[in-house]
């Protein structure tokens, strides 16, 4: 596969022989592939709570980061609460962005084209009777999510539309909010 | 027990064509059947189908199409009387009502049971095509005590489903096919839409498969395309045998209902993927990529002007807002036709030659065990392999191996 283009190097910062050899790699042994990911996550006061993600289960083994992230959460001021993150469903609006975003860097380095800029701005509707209860026919969640990208880069708006394209269609967290997903909690 | 040197398991085209390359090259052989010359042509298909390529390139070795509608779309009926000819007069061996039970190997070849006794083979093709049975999803099940569930190789006509809504899962071909059928027979159709594939019936005043072989693209061969994985995954494109268009916007002003991929069938609710969007738009991107071949394909030859304008289909329209589920139980949707593609089957060979999601291993037909053949598969050995034009060269190719197979045993 090839990377380059026949004038210059393109660098997205995206190691694409990597990825393709770990593709080759589970593709051999598929129970490689088994990934488990997780965070925990600490309830501080009111609607602020911190979620600390760390290790994660894969390539057969429990696997370490440098350090921890750590990802605080609230509500807004306007919900009576204390701001001092973003709320939960901003984190899923910038979940999926992030994830379509790094998708497109890499099917672009793929593709050999090289990006100036992506910026994506990112949308959900929800309607607030549903959290609060008010009209049992109105969902929780989102209603619709819209996401719009900006792309600097040299290539044809096919190219850039196809990008997108791709990113969508191996995006996991695109799958996450498409399409069901069994949920099981407990308590200990 | 009877013993002969070749077994081609399957007299439908893949077969028939075998045979005849076989005799050629005076290989000894028998062509098992289930049922008839064309089995699955002739039980496993719904009444109103006609081929999707058209009659000029249907053509078998040896028998090119000579009938009087070049540019029309056989039904199977025709279909079938044209393979019956070709094995009459090339004196095919054809066995009927032989089932293929169970095949291993045995010290010198393969031992073949069937149900009119045993046989001995040095080299067997499987030739039983790709379209062998109908691929249904485990959804079938938590769905299966709230509806009427049928599969395009059961299904015959409309009149076959109960009155009421259908939900159509999958628009490929059959699907698209069968949800226009269903939708003029007045059943409110749901057309659930995963990855598919979209073409023009034609373009530039050609028909579509026309452009796809003087471009090249249906004979690319397998050891040649970057992707061979994704390449044999394409969906069948949403065509039919006829000029009625059957893509997304045409059946939608018919008045099916598109939704998107069926993600999973929970408390009796369909739900269906938000990401329908997505794969309508990477369906009309790769719909124009390839119109973008033709069109160099037209420039670098100077024949713009002897060609009509580009006619390029419009963008895939959709609803706003499609539904994401829908009840089976309240009286909406009575029946689900499971148009999920058709898996070739090997049920019968006990032979270790399949991979860990059990798919055959093979290269370009050759199977990894010595003397065993596969024809009539997905993008076998050119693009074109699963179709009736496709036959003809794969067979030849695997004929030529399968005669040095012999060739060695026998010096060896």
């Amino acid at each position: 596969m090839t990377v380059q283009t026949e004038t210059k190097t393109v660098d997205n910062g995206v190691n694409v022989e990597a990825l393709l050899g770990a593709k080759a790699a589970i593709s051999e042994a598929p129970a490689a592939g088994q990934f488990t990911w997780r965070a925990r996550c600490t309830w501080m006061n009111g609607a602020h709570s911190r979620s600390t993600v760390e290790g994660f289960f894969g390539l057969g083994e429990e696997q370490d980061r440098k350090a921890p992230h750590v990802i605080e959460a609230d509500h807004p001021e306007q919900f009576a609460a204390t701001d001092k993150g973003a709320t939960p469903v901003e984190l899923v609006l910038s979940g999926l962005a992030s994830c379509l975003s790094a998708g497109v860097a890499a099917v672009a380095q793929h593709r050999g084209i090289q990006l100036k800029s992506v910026r994506a701005t990112i949308e959900g509707d929800m309607d607030m009777a549903g959290i609060l209860g008010i009209d049992a026919d109105v969902r929780n969640g989102f209603s619709a999510i819209r996401i719009s990208f900006d792309i600097d880069a040299d290539a044809a708006p096919e190219e850039l539309a196809a990008l997108v394209a791709q990113s969508q269609k191996r995006s996991a967290v695109f799958d996450i909010i498409t399409n069901p997903t069994n949920v099981h909690v407990t308590v200990a | 027990m009877r013993a002969v040197t070749a077994i081609i398991v399957g007299a439908g085209q893949a077969g028939l064509a075998t045979s005849r390359a076989l005799s050629d090259r005076g290989v000894d052989h028998l062509v098992l059947d289930r049922g008839a010359v064309g089995n699955a042509w002739r039980s496993q298909r719904w009444d109103s189908l006609r081929l999707l390529t058209p009659n000029w390139s249907n053509g078998l070795p040896g028998a090119s199409y000579r009938g009087a509608e070049p540019d029309g779309f056989m039904p199977v009926s025709k279909l079938l009387m044209q393979l019956e000819t070709y094995a009459w007069r090339f004196g095919v061996p054809v066995q009927g009502q032989t089932a293929v039970l169970r095949v291993r190997r045995a010290d010198s070849g393969y031992h073949v049971d069937t149900s009119q006794g045993p046989f001995h083979c040095e080299a067997l093709v499987m030739a039983g095509g790709a379209c062998a049975r109908p691929n249904v999803p485990a959804l079938s099940i938590a769905a299966s005590s709230a509806v009427f569930q049928t599969t395009p190789a059961a299904y015959k006509r409309p009149n076959d489903l109960p009155e009421g809504g259908v939900l159509v899962v999958g628009a490929s071909a059959s699907g698209a096919q069968l949800a226009r059928e269903l939708q003029l027979s007045g059943r409110q159709v749901t057309l659930a839409t995963g990855w598919h594939t979209r073409l023009p019936r034609s373009y530039r005043g050609r028909d579509v498969e026309w452009w796809l072989d003087v471009i090249g693209l249906m004979d690319e061969r397998f050891d040649e395309v970057d992707d061979l994985e994704r390449a044999r995954r394409t969906p069948s494109p949403q065509l039919i045998g006829g000029q009625e268009p059957v893509d997304l916007n045409a059946l939608q002003a018919l008045g099916v209902e598109v939704v998107g991929k069926l993600a999973d069938v929970r408390d009796c609710q369909a739900l269906f993927s938000g990401g329908l969007a997505n794969a309508c738009a990477a369906a009309d991107l790769k719909m124009h990529r390839l119109l973008d071949a033709v069109d160099a394909w037209v420039v670098e030859r100077g024949l713009e002007s002897a060609l009509p304008p580009p006619d390029r289909p419009a963008a895939t329209r959709l609803p706003p807002s499609p539904v994401l589920k829908r009840s089976l139980t309240d009286g909406d949707i009575r029946s689900i036709l499971w148009a999920t593609g058709y898996r070739p089957d090997f049920s019968w060979l006990d032979v270790p030659v399949f991979d860990a999601r059990g798919r055959l291993r093979h290269h370009g037909g050759v199977v990894s065990a010595p003397g065993l053949y596969a024809m009539g598969l997905t993008f076998m050995r050119r693009r074109r392999s699963h179709q009736i034009s496709g036959v003809g060269a794969d067979a030849s190719e695997l004929a030529d191996h399968l005669l040095g197979h012999l060739d060695s045993r026998r010096a060896a």
